[in-house]
């Protein structure tokens, strides 16, 4: 997915008040009741979908059984049932708050969650300071020169970062920083010892970075940096390019406000302007696309994850998904619909409080 | 949205002073030194294998039996380099009349959490495993079981269905036999990880002292183990679990970890060969590649329009002279494979050379001449069309360079044409026993390790493959050698049955799969025999 950069110039629109007063509130109500026929869009695919590919059965056991066998395994596992059948207990098991047990390691689907939710948060966090950090100076500095050889270099790097396959710059990454110079380990979130460390945390947060910081342990935190850089690097550039060209275009547009050129003429500092007058304004429109690039992030993560072996939620779906465990993928893919409607909505929410433009 | 430059500052500050809170926050009761570097004789695994539950009734696979074989113990196991079973934690074993098979535990045994192992224990594993019956798990392989007795402590009875099997002894080695804990494993339910690890119920070689589902496993040799393999030569196992062969081979390559287990990839295999950090340790596989022949649509079958049993076994025969097993093994798998000219897998008690003798030059290589005069001595005209199908999301990309050079080596001299089809792996498995496929590629590891497995499964009337294979004579053979008391009778027994099935081709073994180690030059003690177990307690460094 991505963002239109130019999205964030549309024309304003005036906003229409409500003569109750209650404008607001029928705006969040609405974008909350909308998060329920997304979700269900999506659980009610995946279902289908996956049902489509094959039973795990089968997978697991095709060359080794005879075929009466085969028939009577997957009648034990009810997956010879009708499927609106099974799609319907299925449903009646989520409204009940139990996304099931996995079928190839019979783990609560919640538990997963909960173990490599956190793996996933870490990494997106790693991500989005990478994308920021390399964004925002650049973007600055695009807008500054812009037109110029600087500003079309820039501007090219941004359609690369995000256009490129993010299994492709994360195997470039590895191969270049891990393989070739050495510099960084190949994957994982940290070495033999750190996973151990990990292990004997007696109240896990499952954030690697905190855990290490809570146990004190120097060589752990370093550790856990230097496995996190290329993830976050990889899965990084991805948002840092949407940023990028967004950081651009809304700087352009405030250089060229009254004010600025006020500020200007009465002999403020062109890096002050830029830094303070022209950049903070332009920040506005950035957090709210940051909300909306969750969903890009816990894309990447599938792949990011899988490329670096980063044991998140994003691996897992892999690993579910080649094994064909409908339990597991489906109670994934809701987890991830869930996190996505519900950032989507409040970035939504807090858009309206504080951008004028925005309508409800 | 105006963010002050103070604000940033006390933003980072309170991350600051978060950081230090918390750092007095948490304790661990991980970590020791460090990794690959960690001295004292501790080493680092890593595999790309899985672990499905470390309950022995709850999974039936190689990445779960890896870890019980470490952990639990076996009646019956086997040493070191040996295929055969002897007494583990037993004082003996053996046929105390045709359905009763006793064995006597050796006395004092326990696990590692203090409780006694007794015959009970034993008895328990056995029920619960009849009982629970997983779908993912091993029961199967107890079929031929009727009931279990514990008369004393140290005295187990089996009886069993179907007197003299011997099988059975290997199965008391199998994924269906680790001993465990009737005080922590639940009786009629799989057991969770969790609770077995909590529980410390282990009396192999090793105990777990983390666990951390397909991440990490860390072993530290258990003190109390009293079977007859010994005691472990290292100070501790890290057993780290990959999701992709690449890292695991950049892992071993690096010297992140010592020792590289299943599964590299025969490219990778062949390029470590010239990594001075490491050296590649081999040893017999278990696990074959062939080619299956459904007798009913094969050209010539029982049920296509030209049908002449003569005609399709001439076919088959004709196939076989053209394969040259060489040529693959060696271009295609790097010699991770070997070729196959037995049923029964290479290094296993009763393996021979049958189809060697039989066909091709008689050297293992091909025979062109010798091919076409089979199909000229049957009254067929070639070229012969063969549709034969393959999977390559199961056996592995490879298989494409596999079935392609078949293609050639069979189209080289004009005798068939043939079309190379792939299908997905849950349609293959579907298709293979409709008789959708006239012939087509399967592989197999055995179930445990002996030699009827690779038979009984195969040529007995109603067999998996069901390609519609039925010979009385190898029927009645293979029910002869599997109660066959006298070991050398039995093993000529297999010998003959092997000859029988040769002459009838119903599938063509192929391919015989190395089992690959890779470990690091200093890592010493690295075993794979034929009992198919991989065994951490010899490996030293």
């Amino acid at each position: 997915m991505a963002v239109d950069a130019g999205a964030a110039l549309a024309p304003v629109q005036p906003r229409s008040k409500s003569k109750g007063g209650g404008g607001l509130w029928r705006y969040i109500l609405v974008r909350l009741v909308l998060i329920i026929p997304t979700v269900f869009i999506l659980v009610t695919t995946v279902f289908f979908l996956m049902r489509i590919t094959g039973d795990p059965i089968t997978a697991a056991l095709g060359g080794r059984l005879p075929a009466d066998q085969l028939a009577q395994r997957i009648h034990e596992a009810g997956y010879d049932r009708p499927l609106i059948v099974q799609y319907g207990d299925y449903l009646a098991g989520i409204l009940h708050g139990d996304f099931g047990t996995t079928i190839t390691d019979r783990r609560p689907v919640t538990a997963i969650l909960l173990q490599y939710g956190s793996a996933t948060l870490e990494l997106a966090i790693y991500a989005l300071i990478v994308a920021l950090i390399i964004s925002i100076p650049l973007g600055l500095i695009a807008a500054y020169r812009r037109d110029r050889w600087q500003d079309a270099t820039l501007r090219v790097m941004a359609i690369l970062a995000y256009a490129t396959p993010i299994f492709f710059a994360g195997l470039l990454l590895k191969l270049v920083f891990s393989v070739w110079l050495g510099w960084l380990p190949v994957s994982g979130r940290g070495n033999t010892r750190t996973e151990l460390l990990m292990s004997g945390i007696d109240t896990p947060t499952g954030l690697y970075l905190l855990d290490a910081i809570r146990l004190g342990n120097g060589p752990a935190i370093a550790d856990v940096l230097q496995h996190a850089i290329l993830p976050a690097v990889a899965l990084g550039l991805l948002t840092a390019g949407v940023f990028l060209r967004l950081i651009r275009t809304n700087v352009i547009g405030t250089l060229g406000q009254q004010y600025v050129t006020s500020g200007r003429s009465r002999g403020v500092s062109e890096y002050r302007l830029l830094t303070k007058h022209a950049y903070r304004p332009a920040l506005i429109p950035i957090i709210t696309v940051m909300g909306m690039q969750i969903a890009l992030l816990l894309a990447g993560a599938v792949l990011t994850e899988t490329t670096f072996e980063w044991k998140g939620i994003g691996f897992m779906l892999a690993e579910y998904l080649k094994s064909r465990d409908f339990v597991a993928v489906q109670g994934i893919v809701v987890m991830i619909a869930v996190v996505v409607a519900v950032t989507n909505f409040i970035v939504d929410i807090v858009a309206a409080f504080i951008d004028p433009r925005v309508r409800y | 949205m105006k963010i002050s430059r103070g604000r940033l500052g006390l933003a980072i500050g309170a991350l600051s002073v978060a950081a230090v809170v918390l750092s007095g926050c948490a304790t661990s009761t991980g970590g020791s030194d460090e990794g690959s570097s960690s001295g004292g004789g501790d080493l680092i695994v890593g595999t790309t294998d899985k672990v499905v539950s470390l309950d022995p009734a709850g999974s039936y696979d190689n990445g779960s039996f890896v870890v019980m074989n470490q952990v639990y113990p076996f009646l019956l196991n086997s040493k070191y380099g040996d295929a055969t079973v002897s007494p583990d934690i037993a004082e003996s074993a053996e046929f105390t009349s045709p359905t009763e098979y006793t064995v006597k535990l050796k006395k004092g045994l326990k696990f590692a959490n203090g409780h006694e192992l007794t015959s009970s224990d034993v008895k328990f594993t056995f029920d619960r495993m009849v009982k629970i019956n997983d779908p993912n798990g091993p029961a199967s392989l107890l079929g031929n079981l009727a009931s279990v007795a514990a008369p004393d402590d140290t005295t187990v009875v089996f009886t069993l269905k179907n007197g003299n099997d011997q099988t059975w002894p290997l199965i008391l080695s199998s994924p269906a036999a680790p001993i465990v804990d009737e005080e922590v494993f639940s009786p009629d339910a799989v057991t969770p990880d969790a609770d077995i690890v909590k529980g410390d119920a282990f009396a192999g070689q090793y105990t777990i002292d983390s666990y951390k589902l397909n991440e990490l496993i860390s072993y530290k040799p258990n003190k109390d183990y009293q079977g007859n393999l010994g005691p472990a030569q290292n100070t501790g196992i890290q057993a780290k679990y990959y999701a992709d062969a690449s890292n695991l081979k950049l892992a071993i390559g690096n010297g992140d970890i010592d020792v590289a287990f299943r599964s590299l990839s025969a490219t990778d295999v062949e390029s470590l060969k010239g990594n001075s950090k490491v050296k590649i340790v081999d040893g017999p596989g278990g696990e074959i590649r062939y080619i299956v022949f459904n007798f009913d649509t094969m050209p010539f079958g029982a049920k296509t329009a030209e049908a002449d049993p003569a005609k399709a076994l001439a076919v088959r025969q004709a196939m076989a002279d053209l394969i040259d097993r060489n040529a693959v093994a060696k271009d295609v798998y790097k010699d991770t494979y070997s070729p196959l000219y037995s049923f029964v897998a290479d290094g296993m008690p009763g393996a021979t050379t049958v189809l060697k003798d039989m066909y091709g030059d008689g050297n293992g290589g091909p025979d062109q001449a010798k091919a076409e005069k089979v199909l000229k001595d049957a009254g067929i005209t070639a070229p012969v069309t063969l549709n034969l199908q393959y999977n390559g999301d199961h056996y592995g990309p490879s298989s494409g360079d596999e079935y392609a050079a078949y293609k050639t080596q069979l189209e080289k001299g004009g005798l068939f044409k043939v079309n190379l089809q792939q299908t997905e792996w849950v349609q293959y498995s579907k298709d293979r026993s409709a008789d959708v496929y006239p012939m087509y590629q399967l592989g197999w590891f055995p179930d445990f390790s002996d030699p009827d497995n690779y038979l009984a499964p195969f040529f007995m009337k109603d067999n998996f493959l069901a390609n519609h294979y039925d010979n009385p004579a190898v029927n009645d053979a293979i029910v002869q050698e599997q109660t066959e008391t006298d070991q050398a009778k039995r093993l000529e027994e297999i010998g003959q049955i092997q000859e029988m099935v040769a002459k009838d081709l119903s599938t063509l073994p192929i391919l015989q799969g190395k089992q690959v180690a890779v470990v690091g030059k200093n890592v010493q003690g690295t075993t794979l025999d034929a009992s198919f177990k991989f065994r951490y307690a010899p490996l030293k460094k």
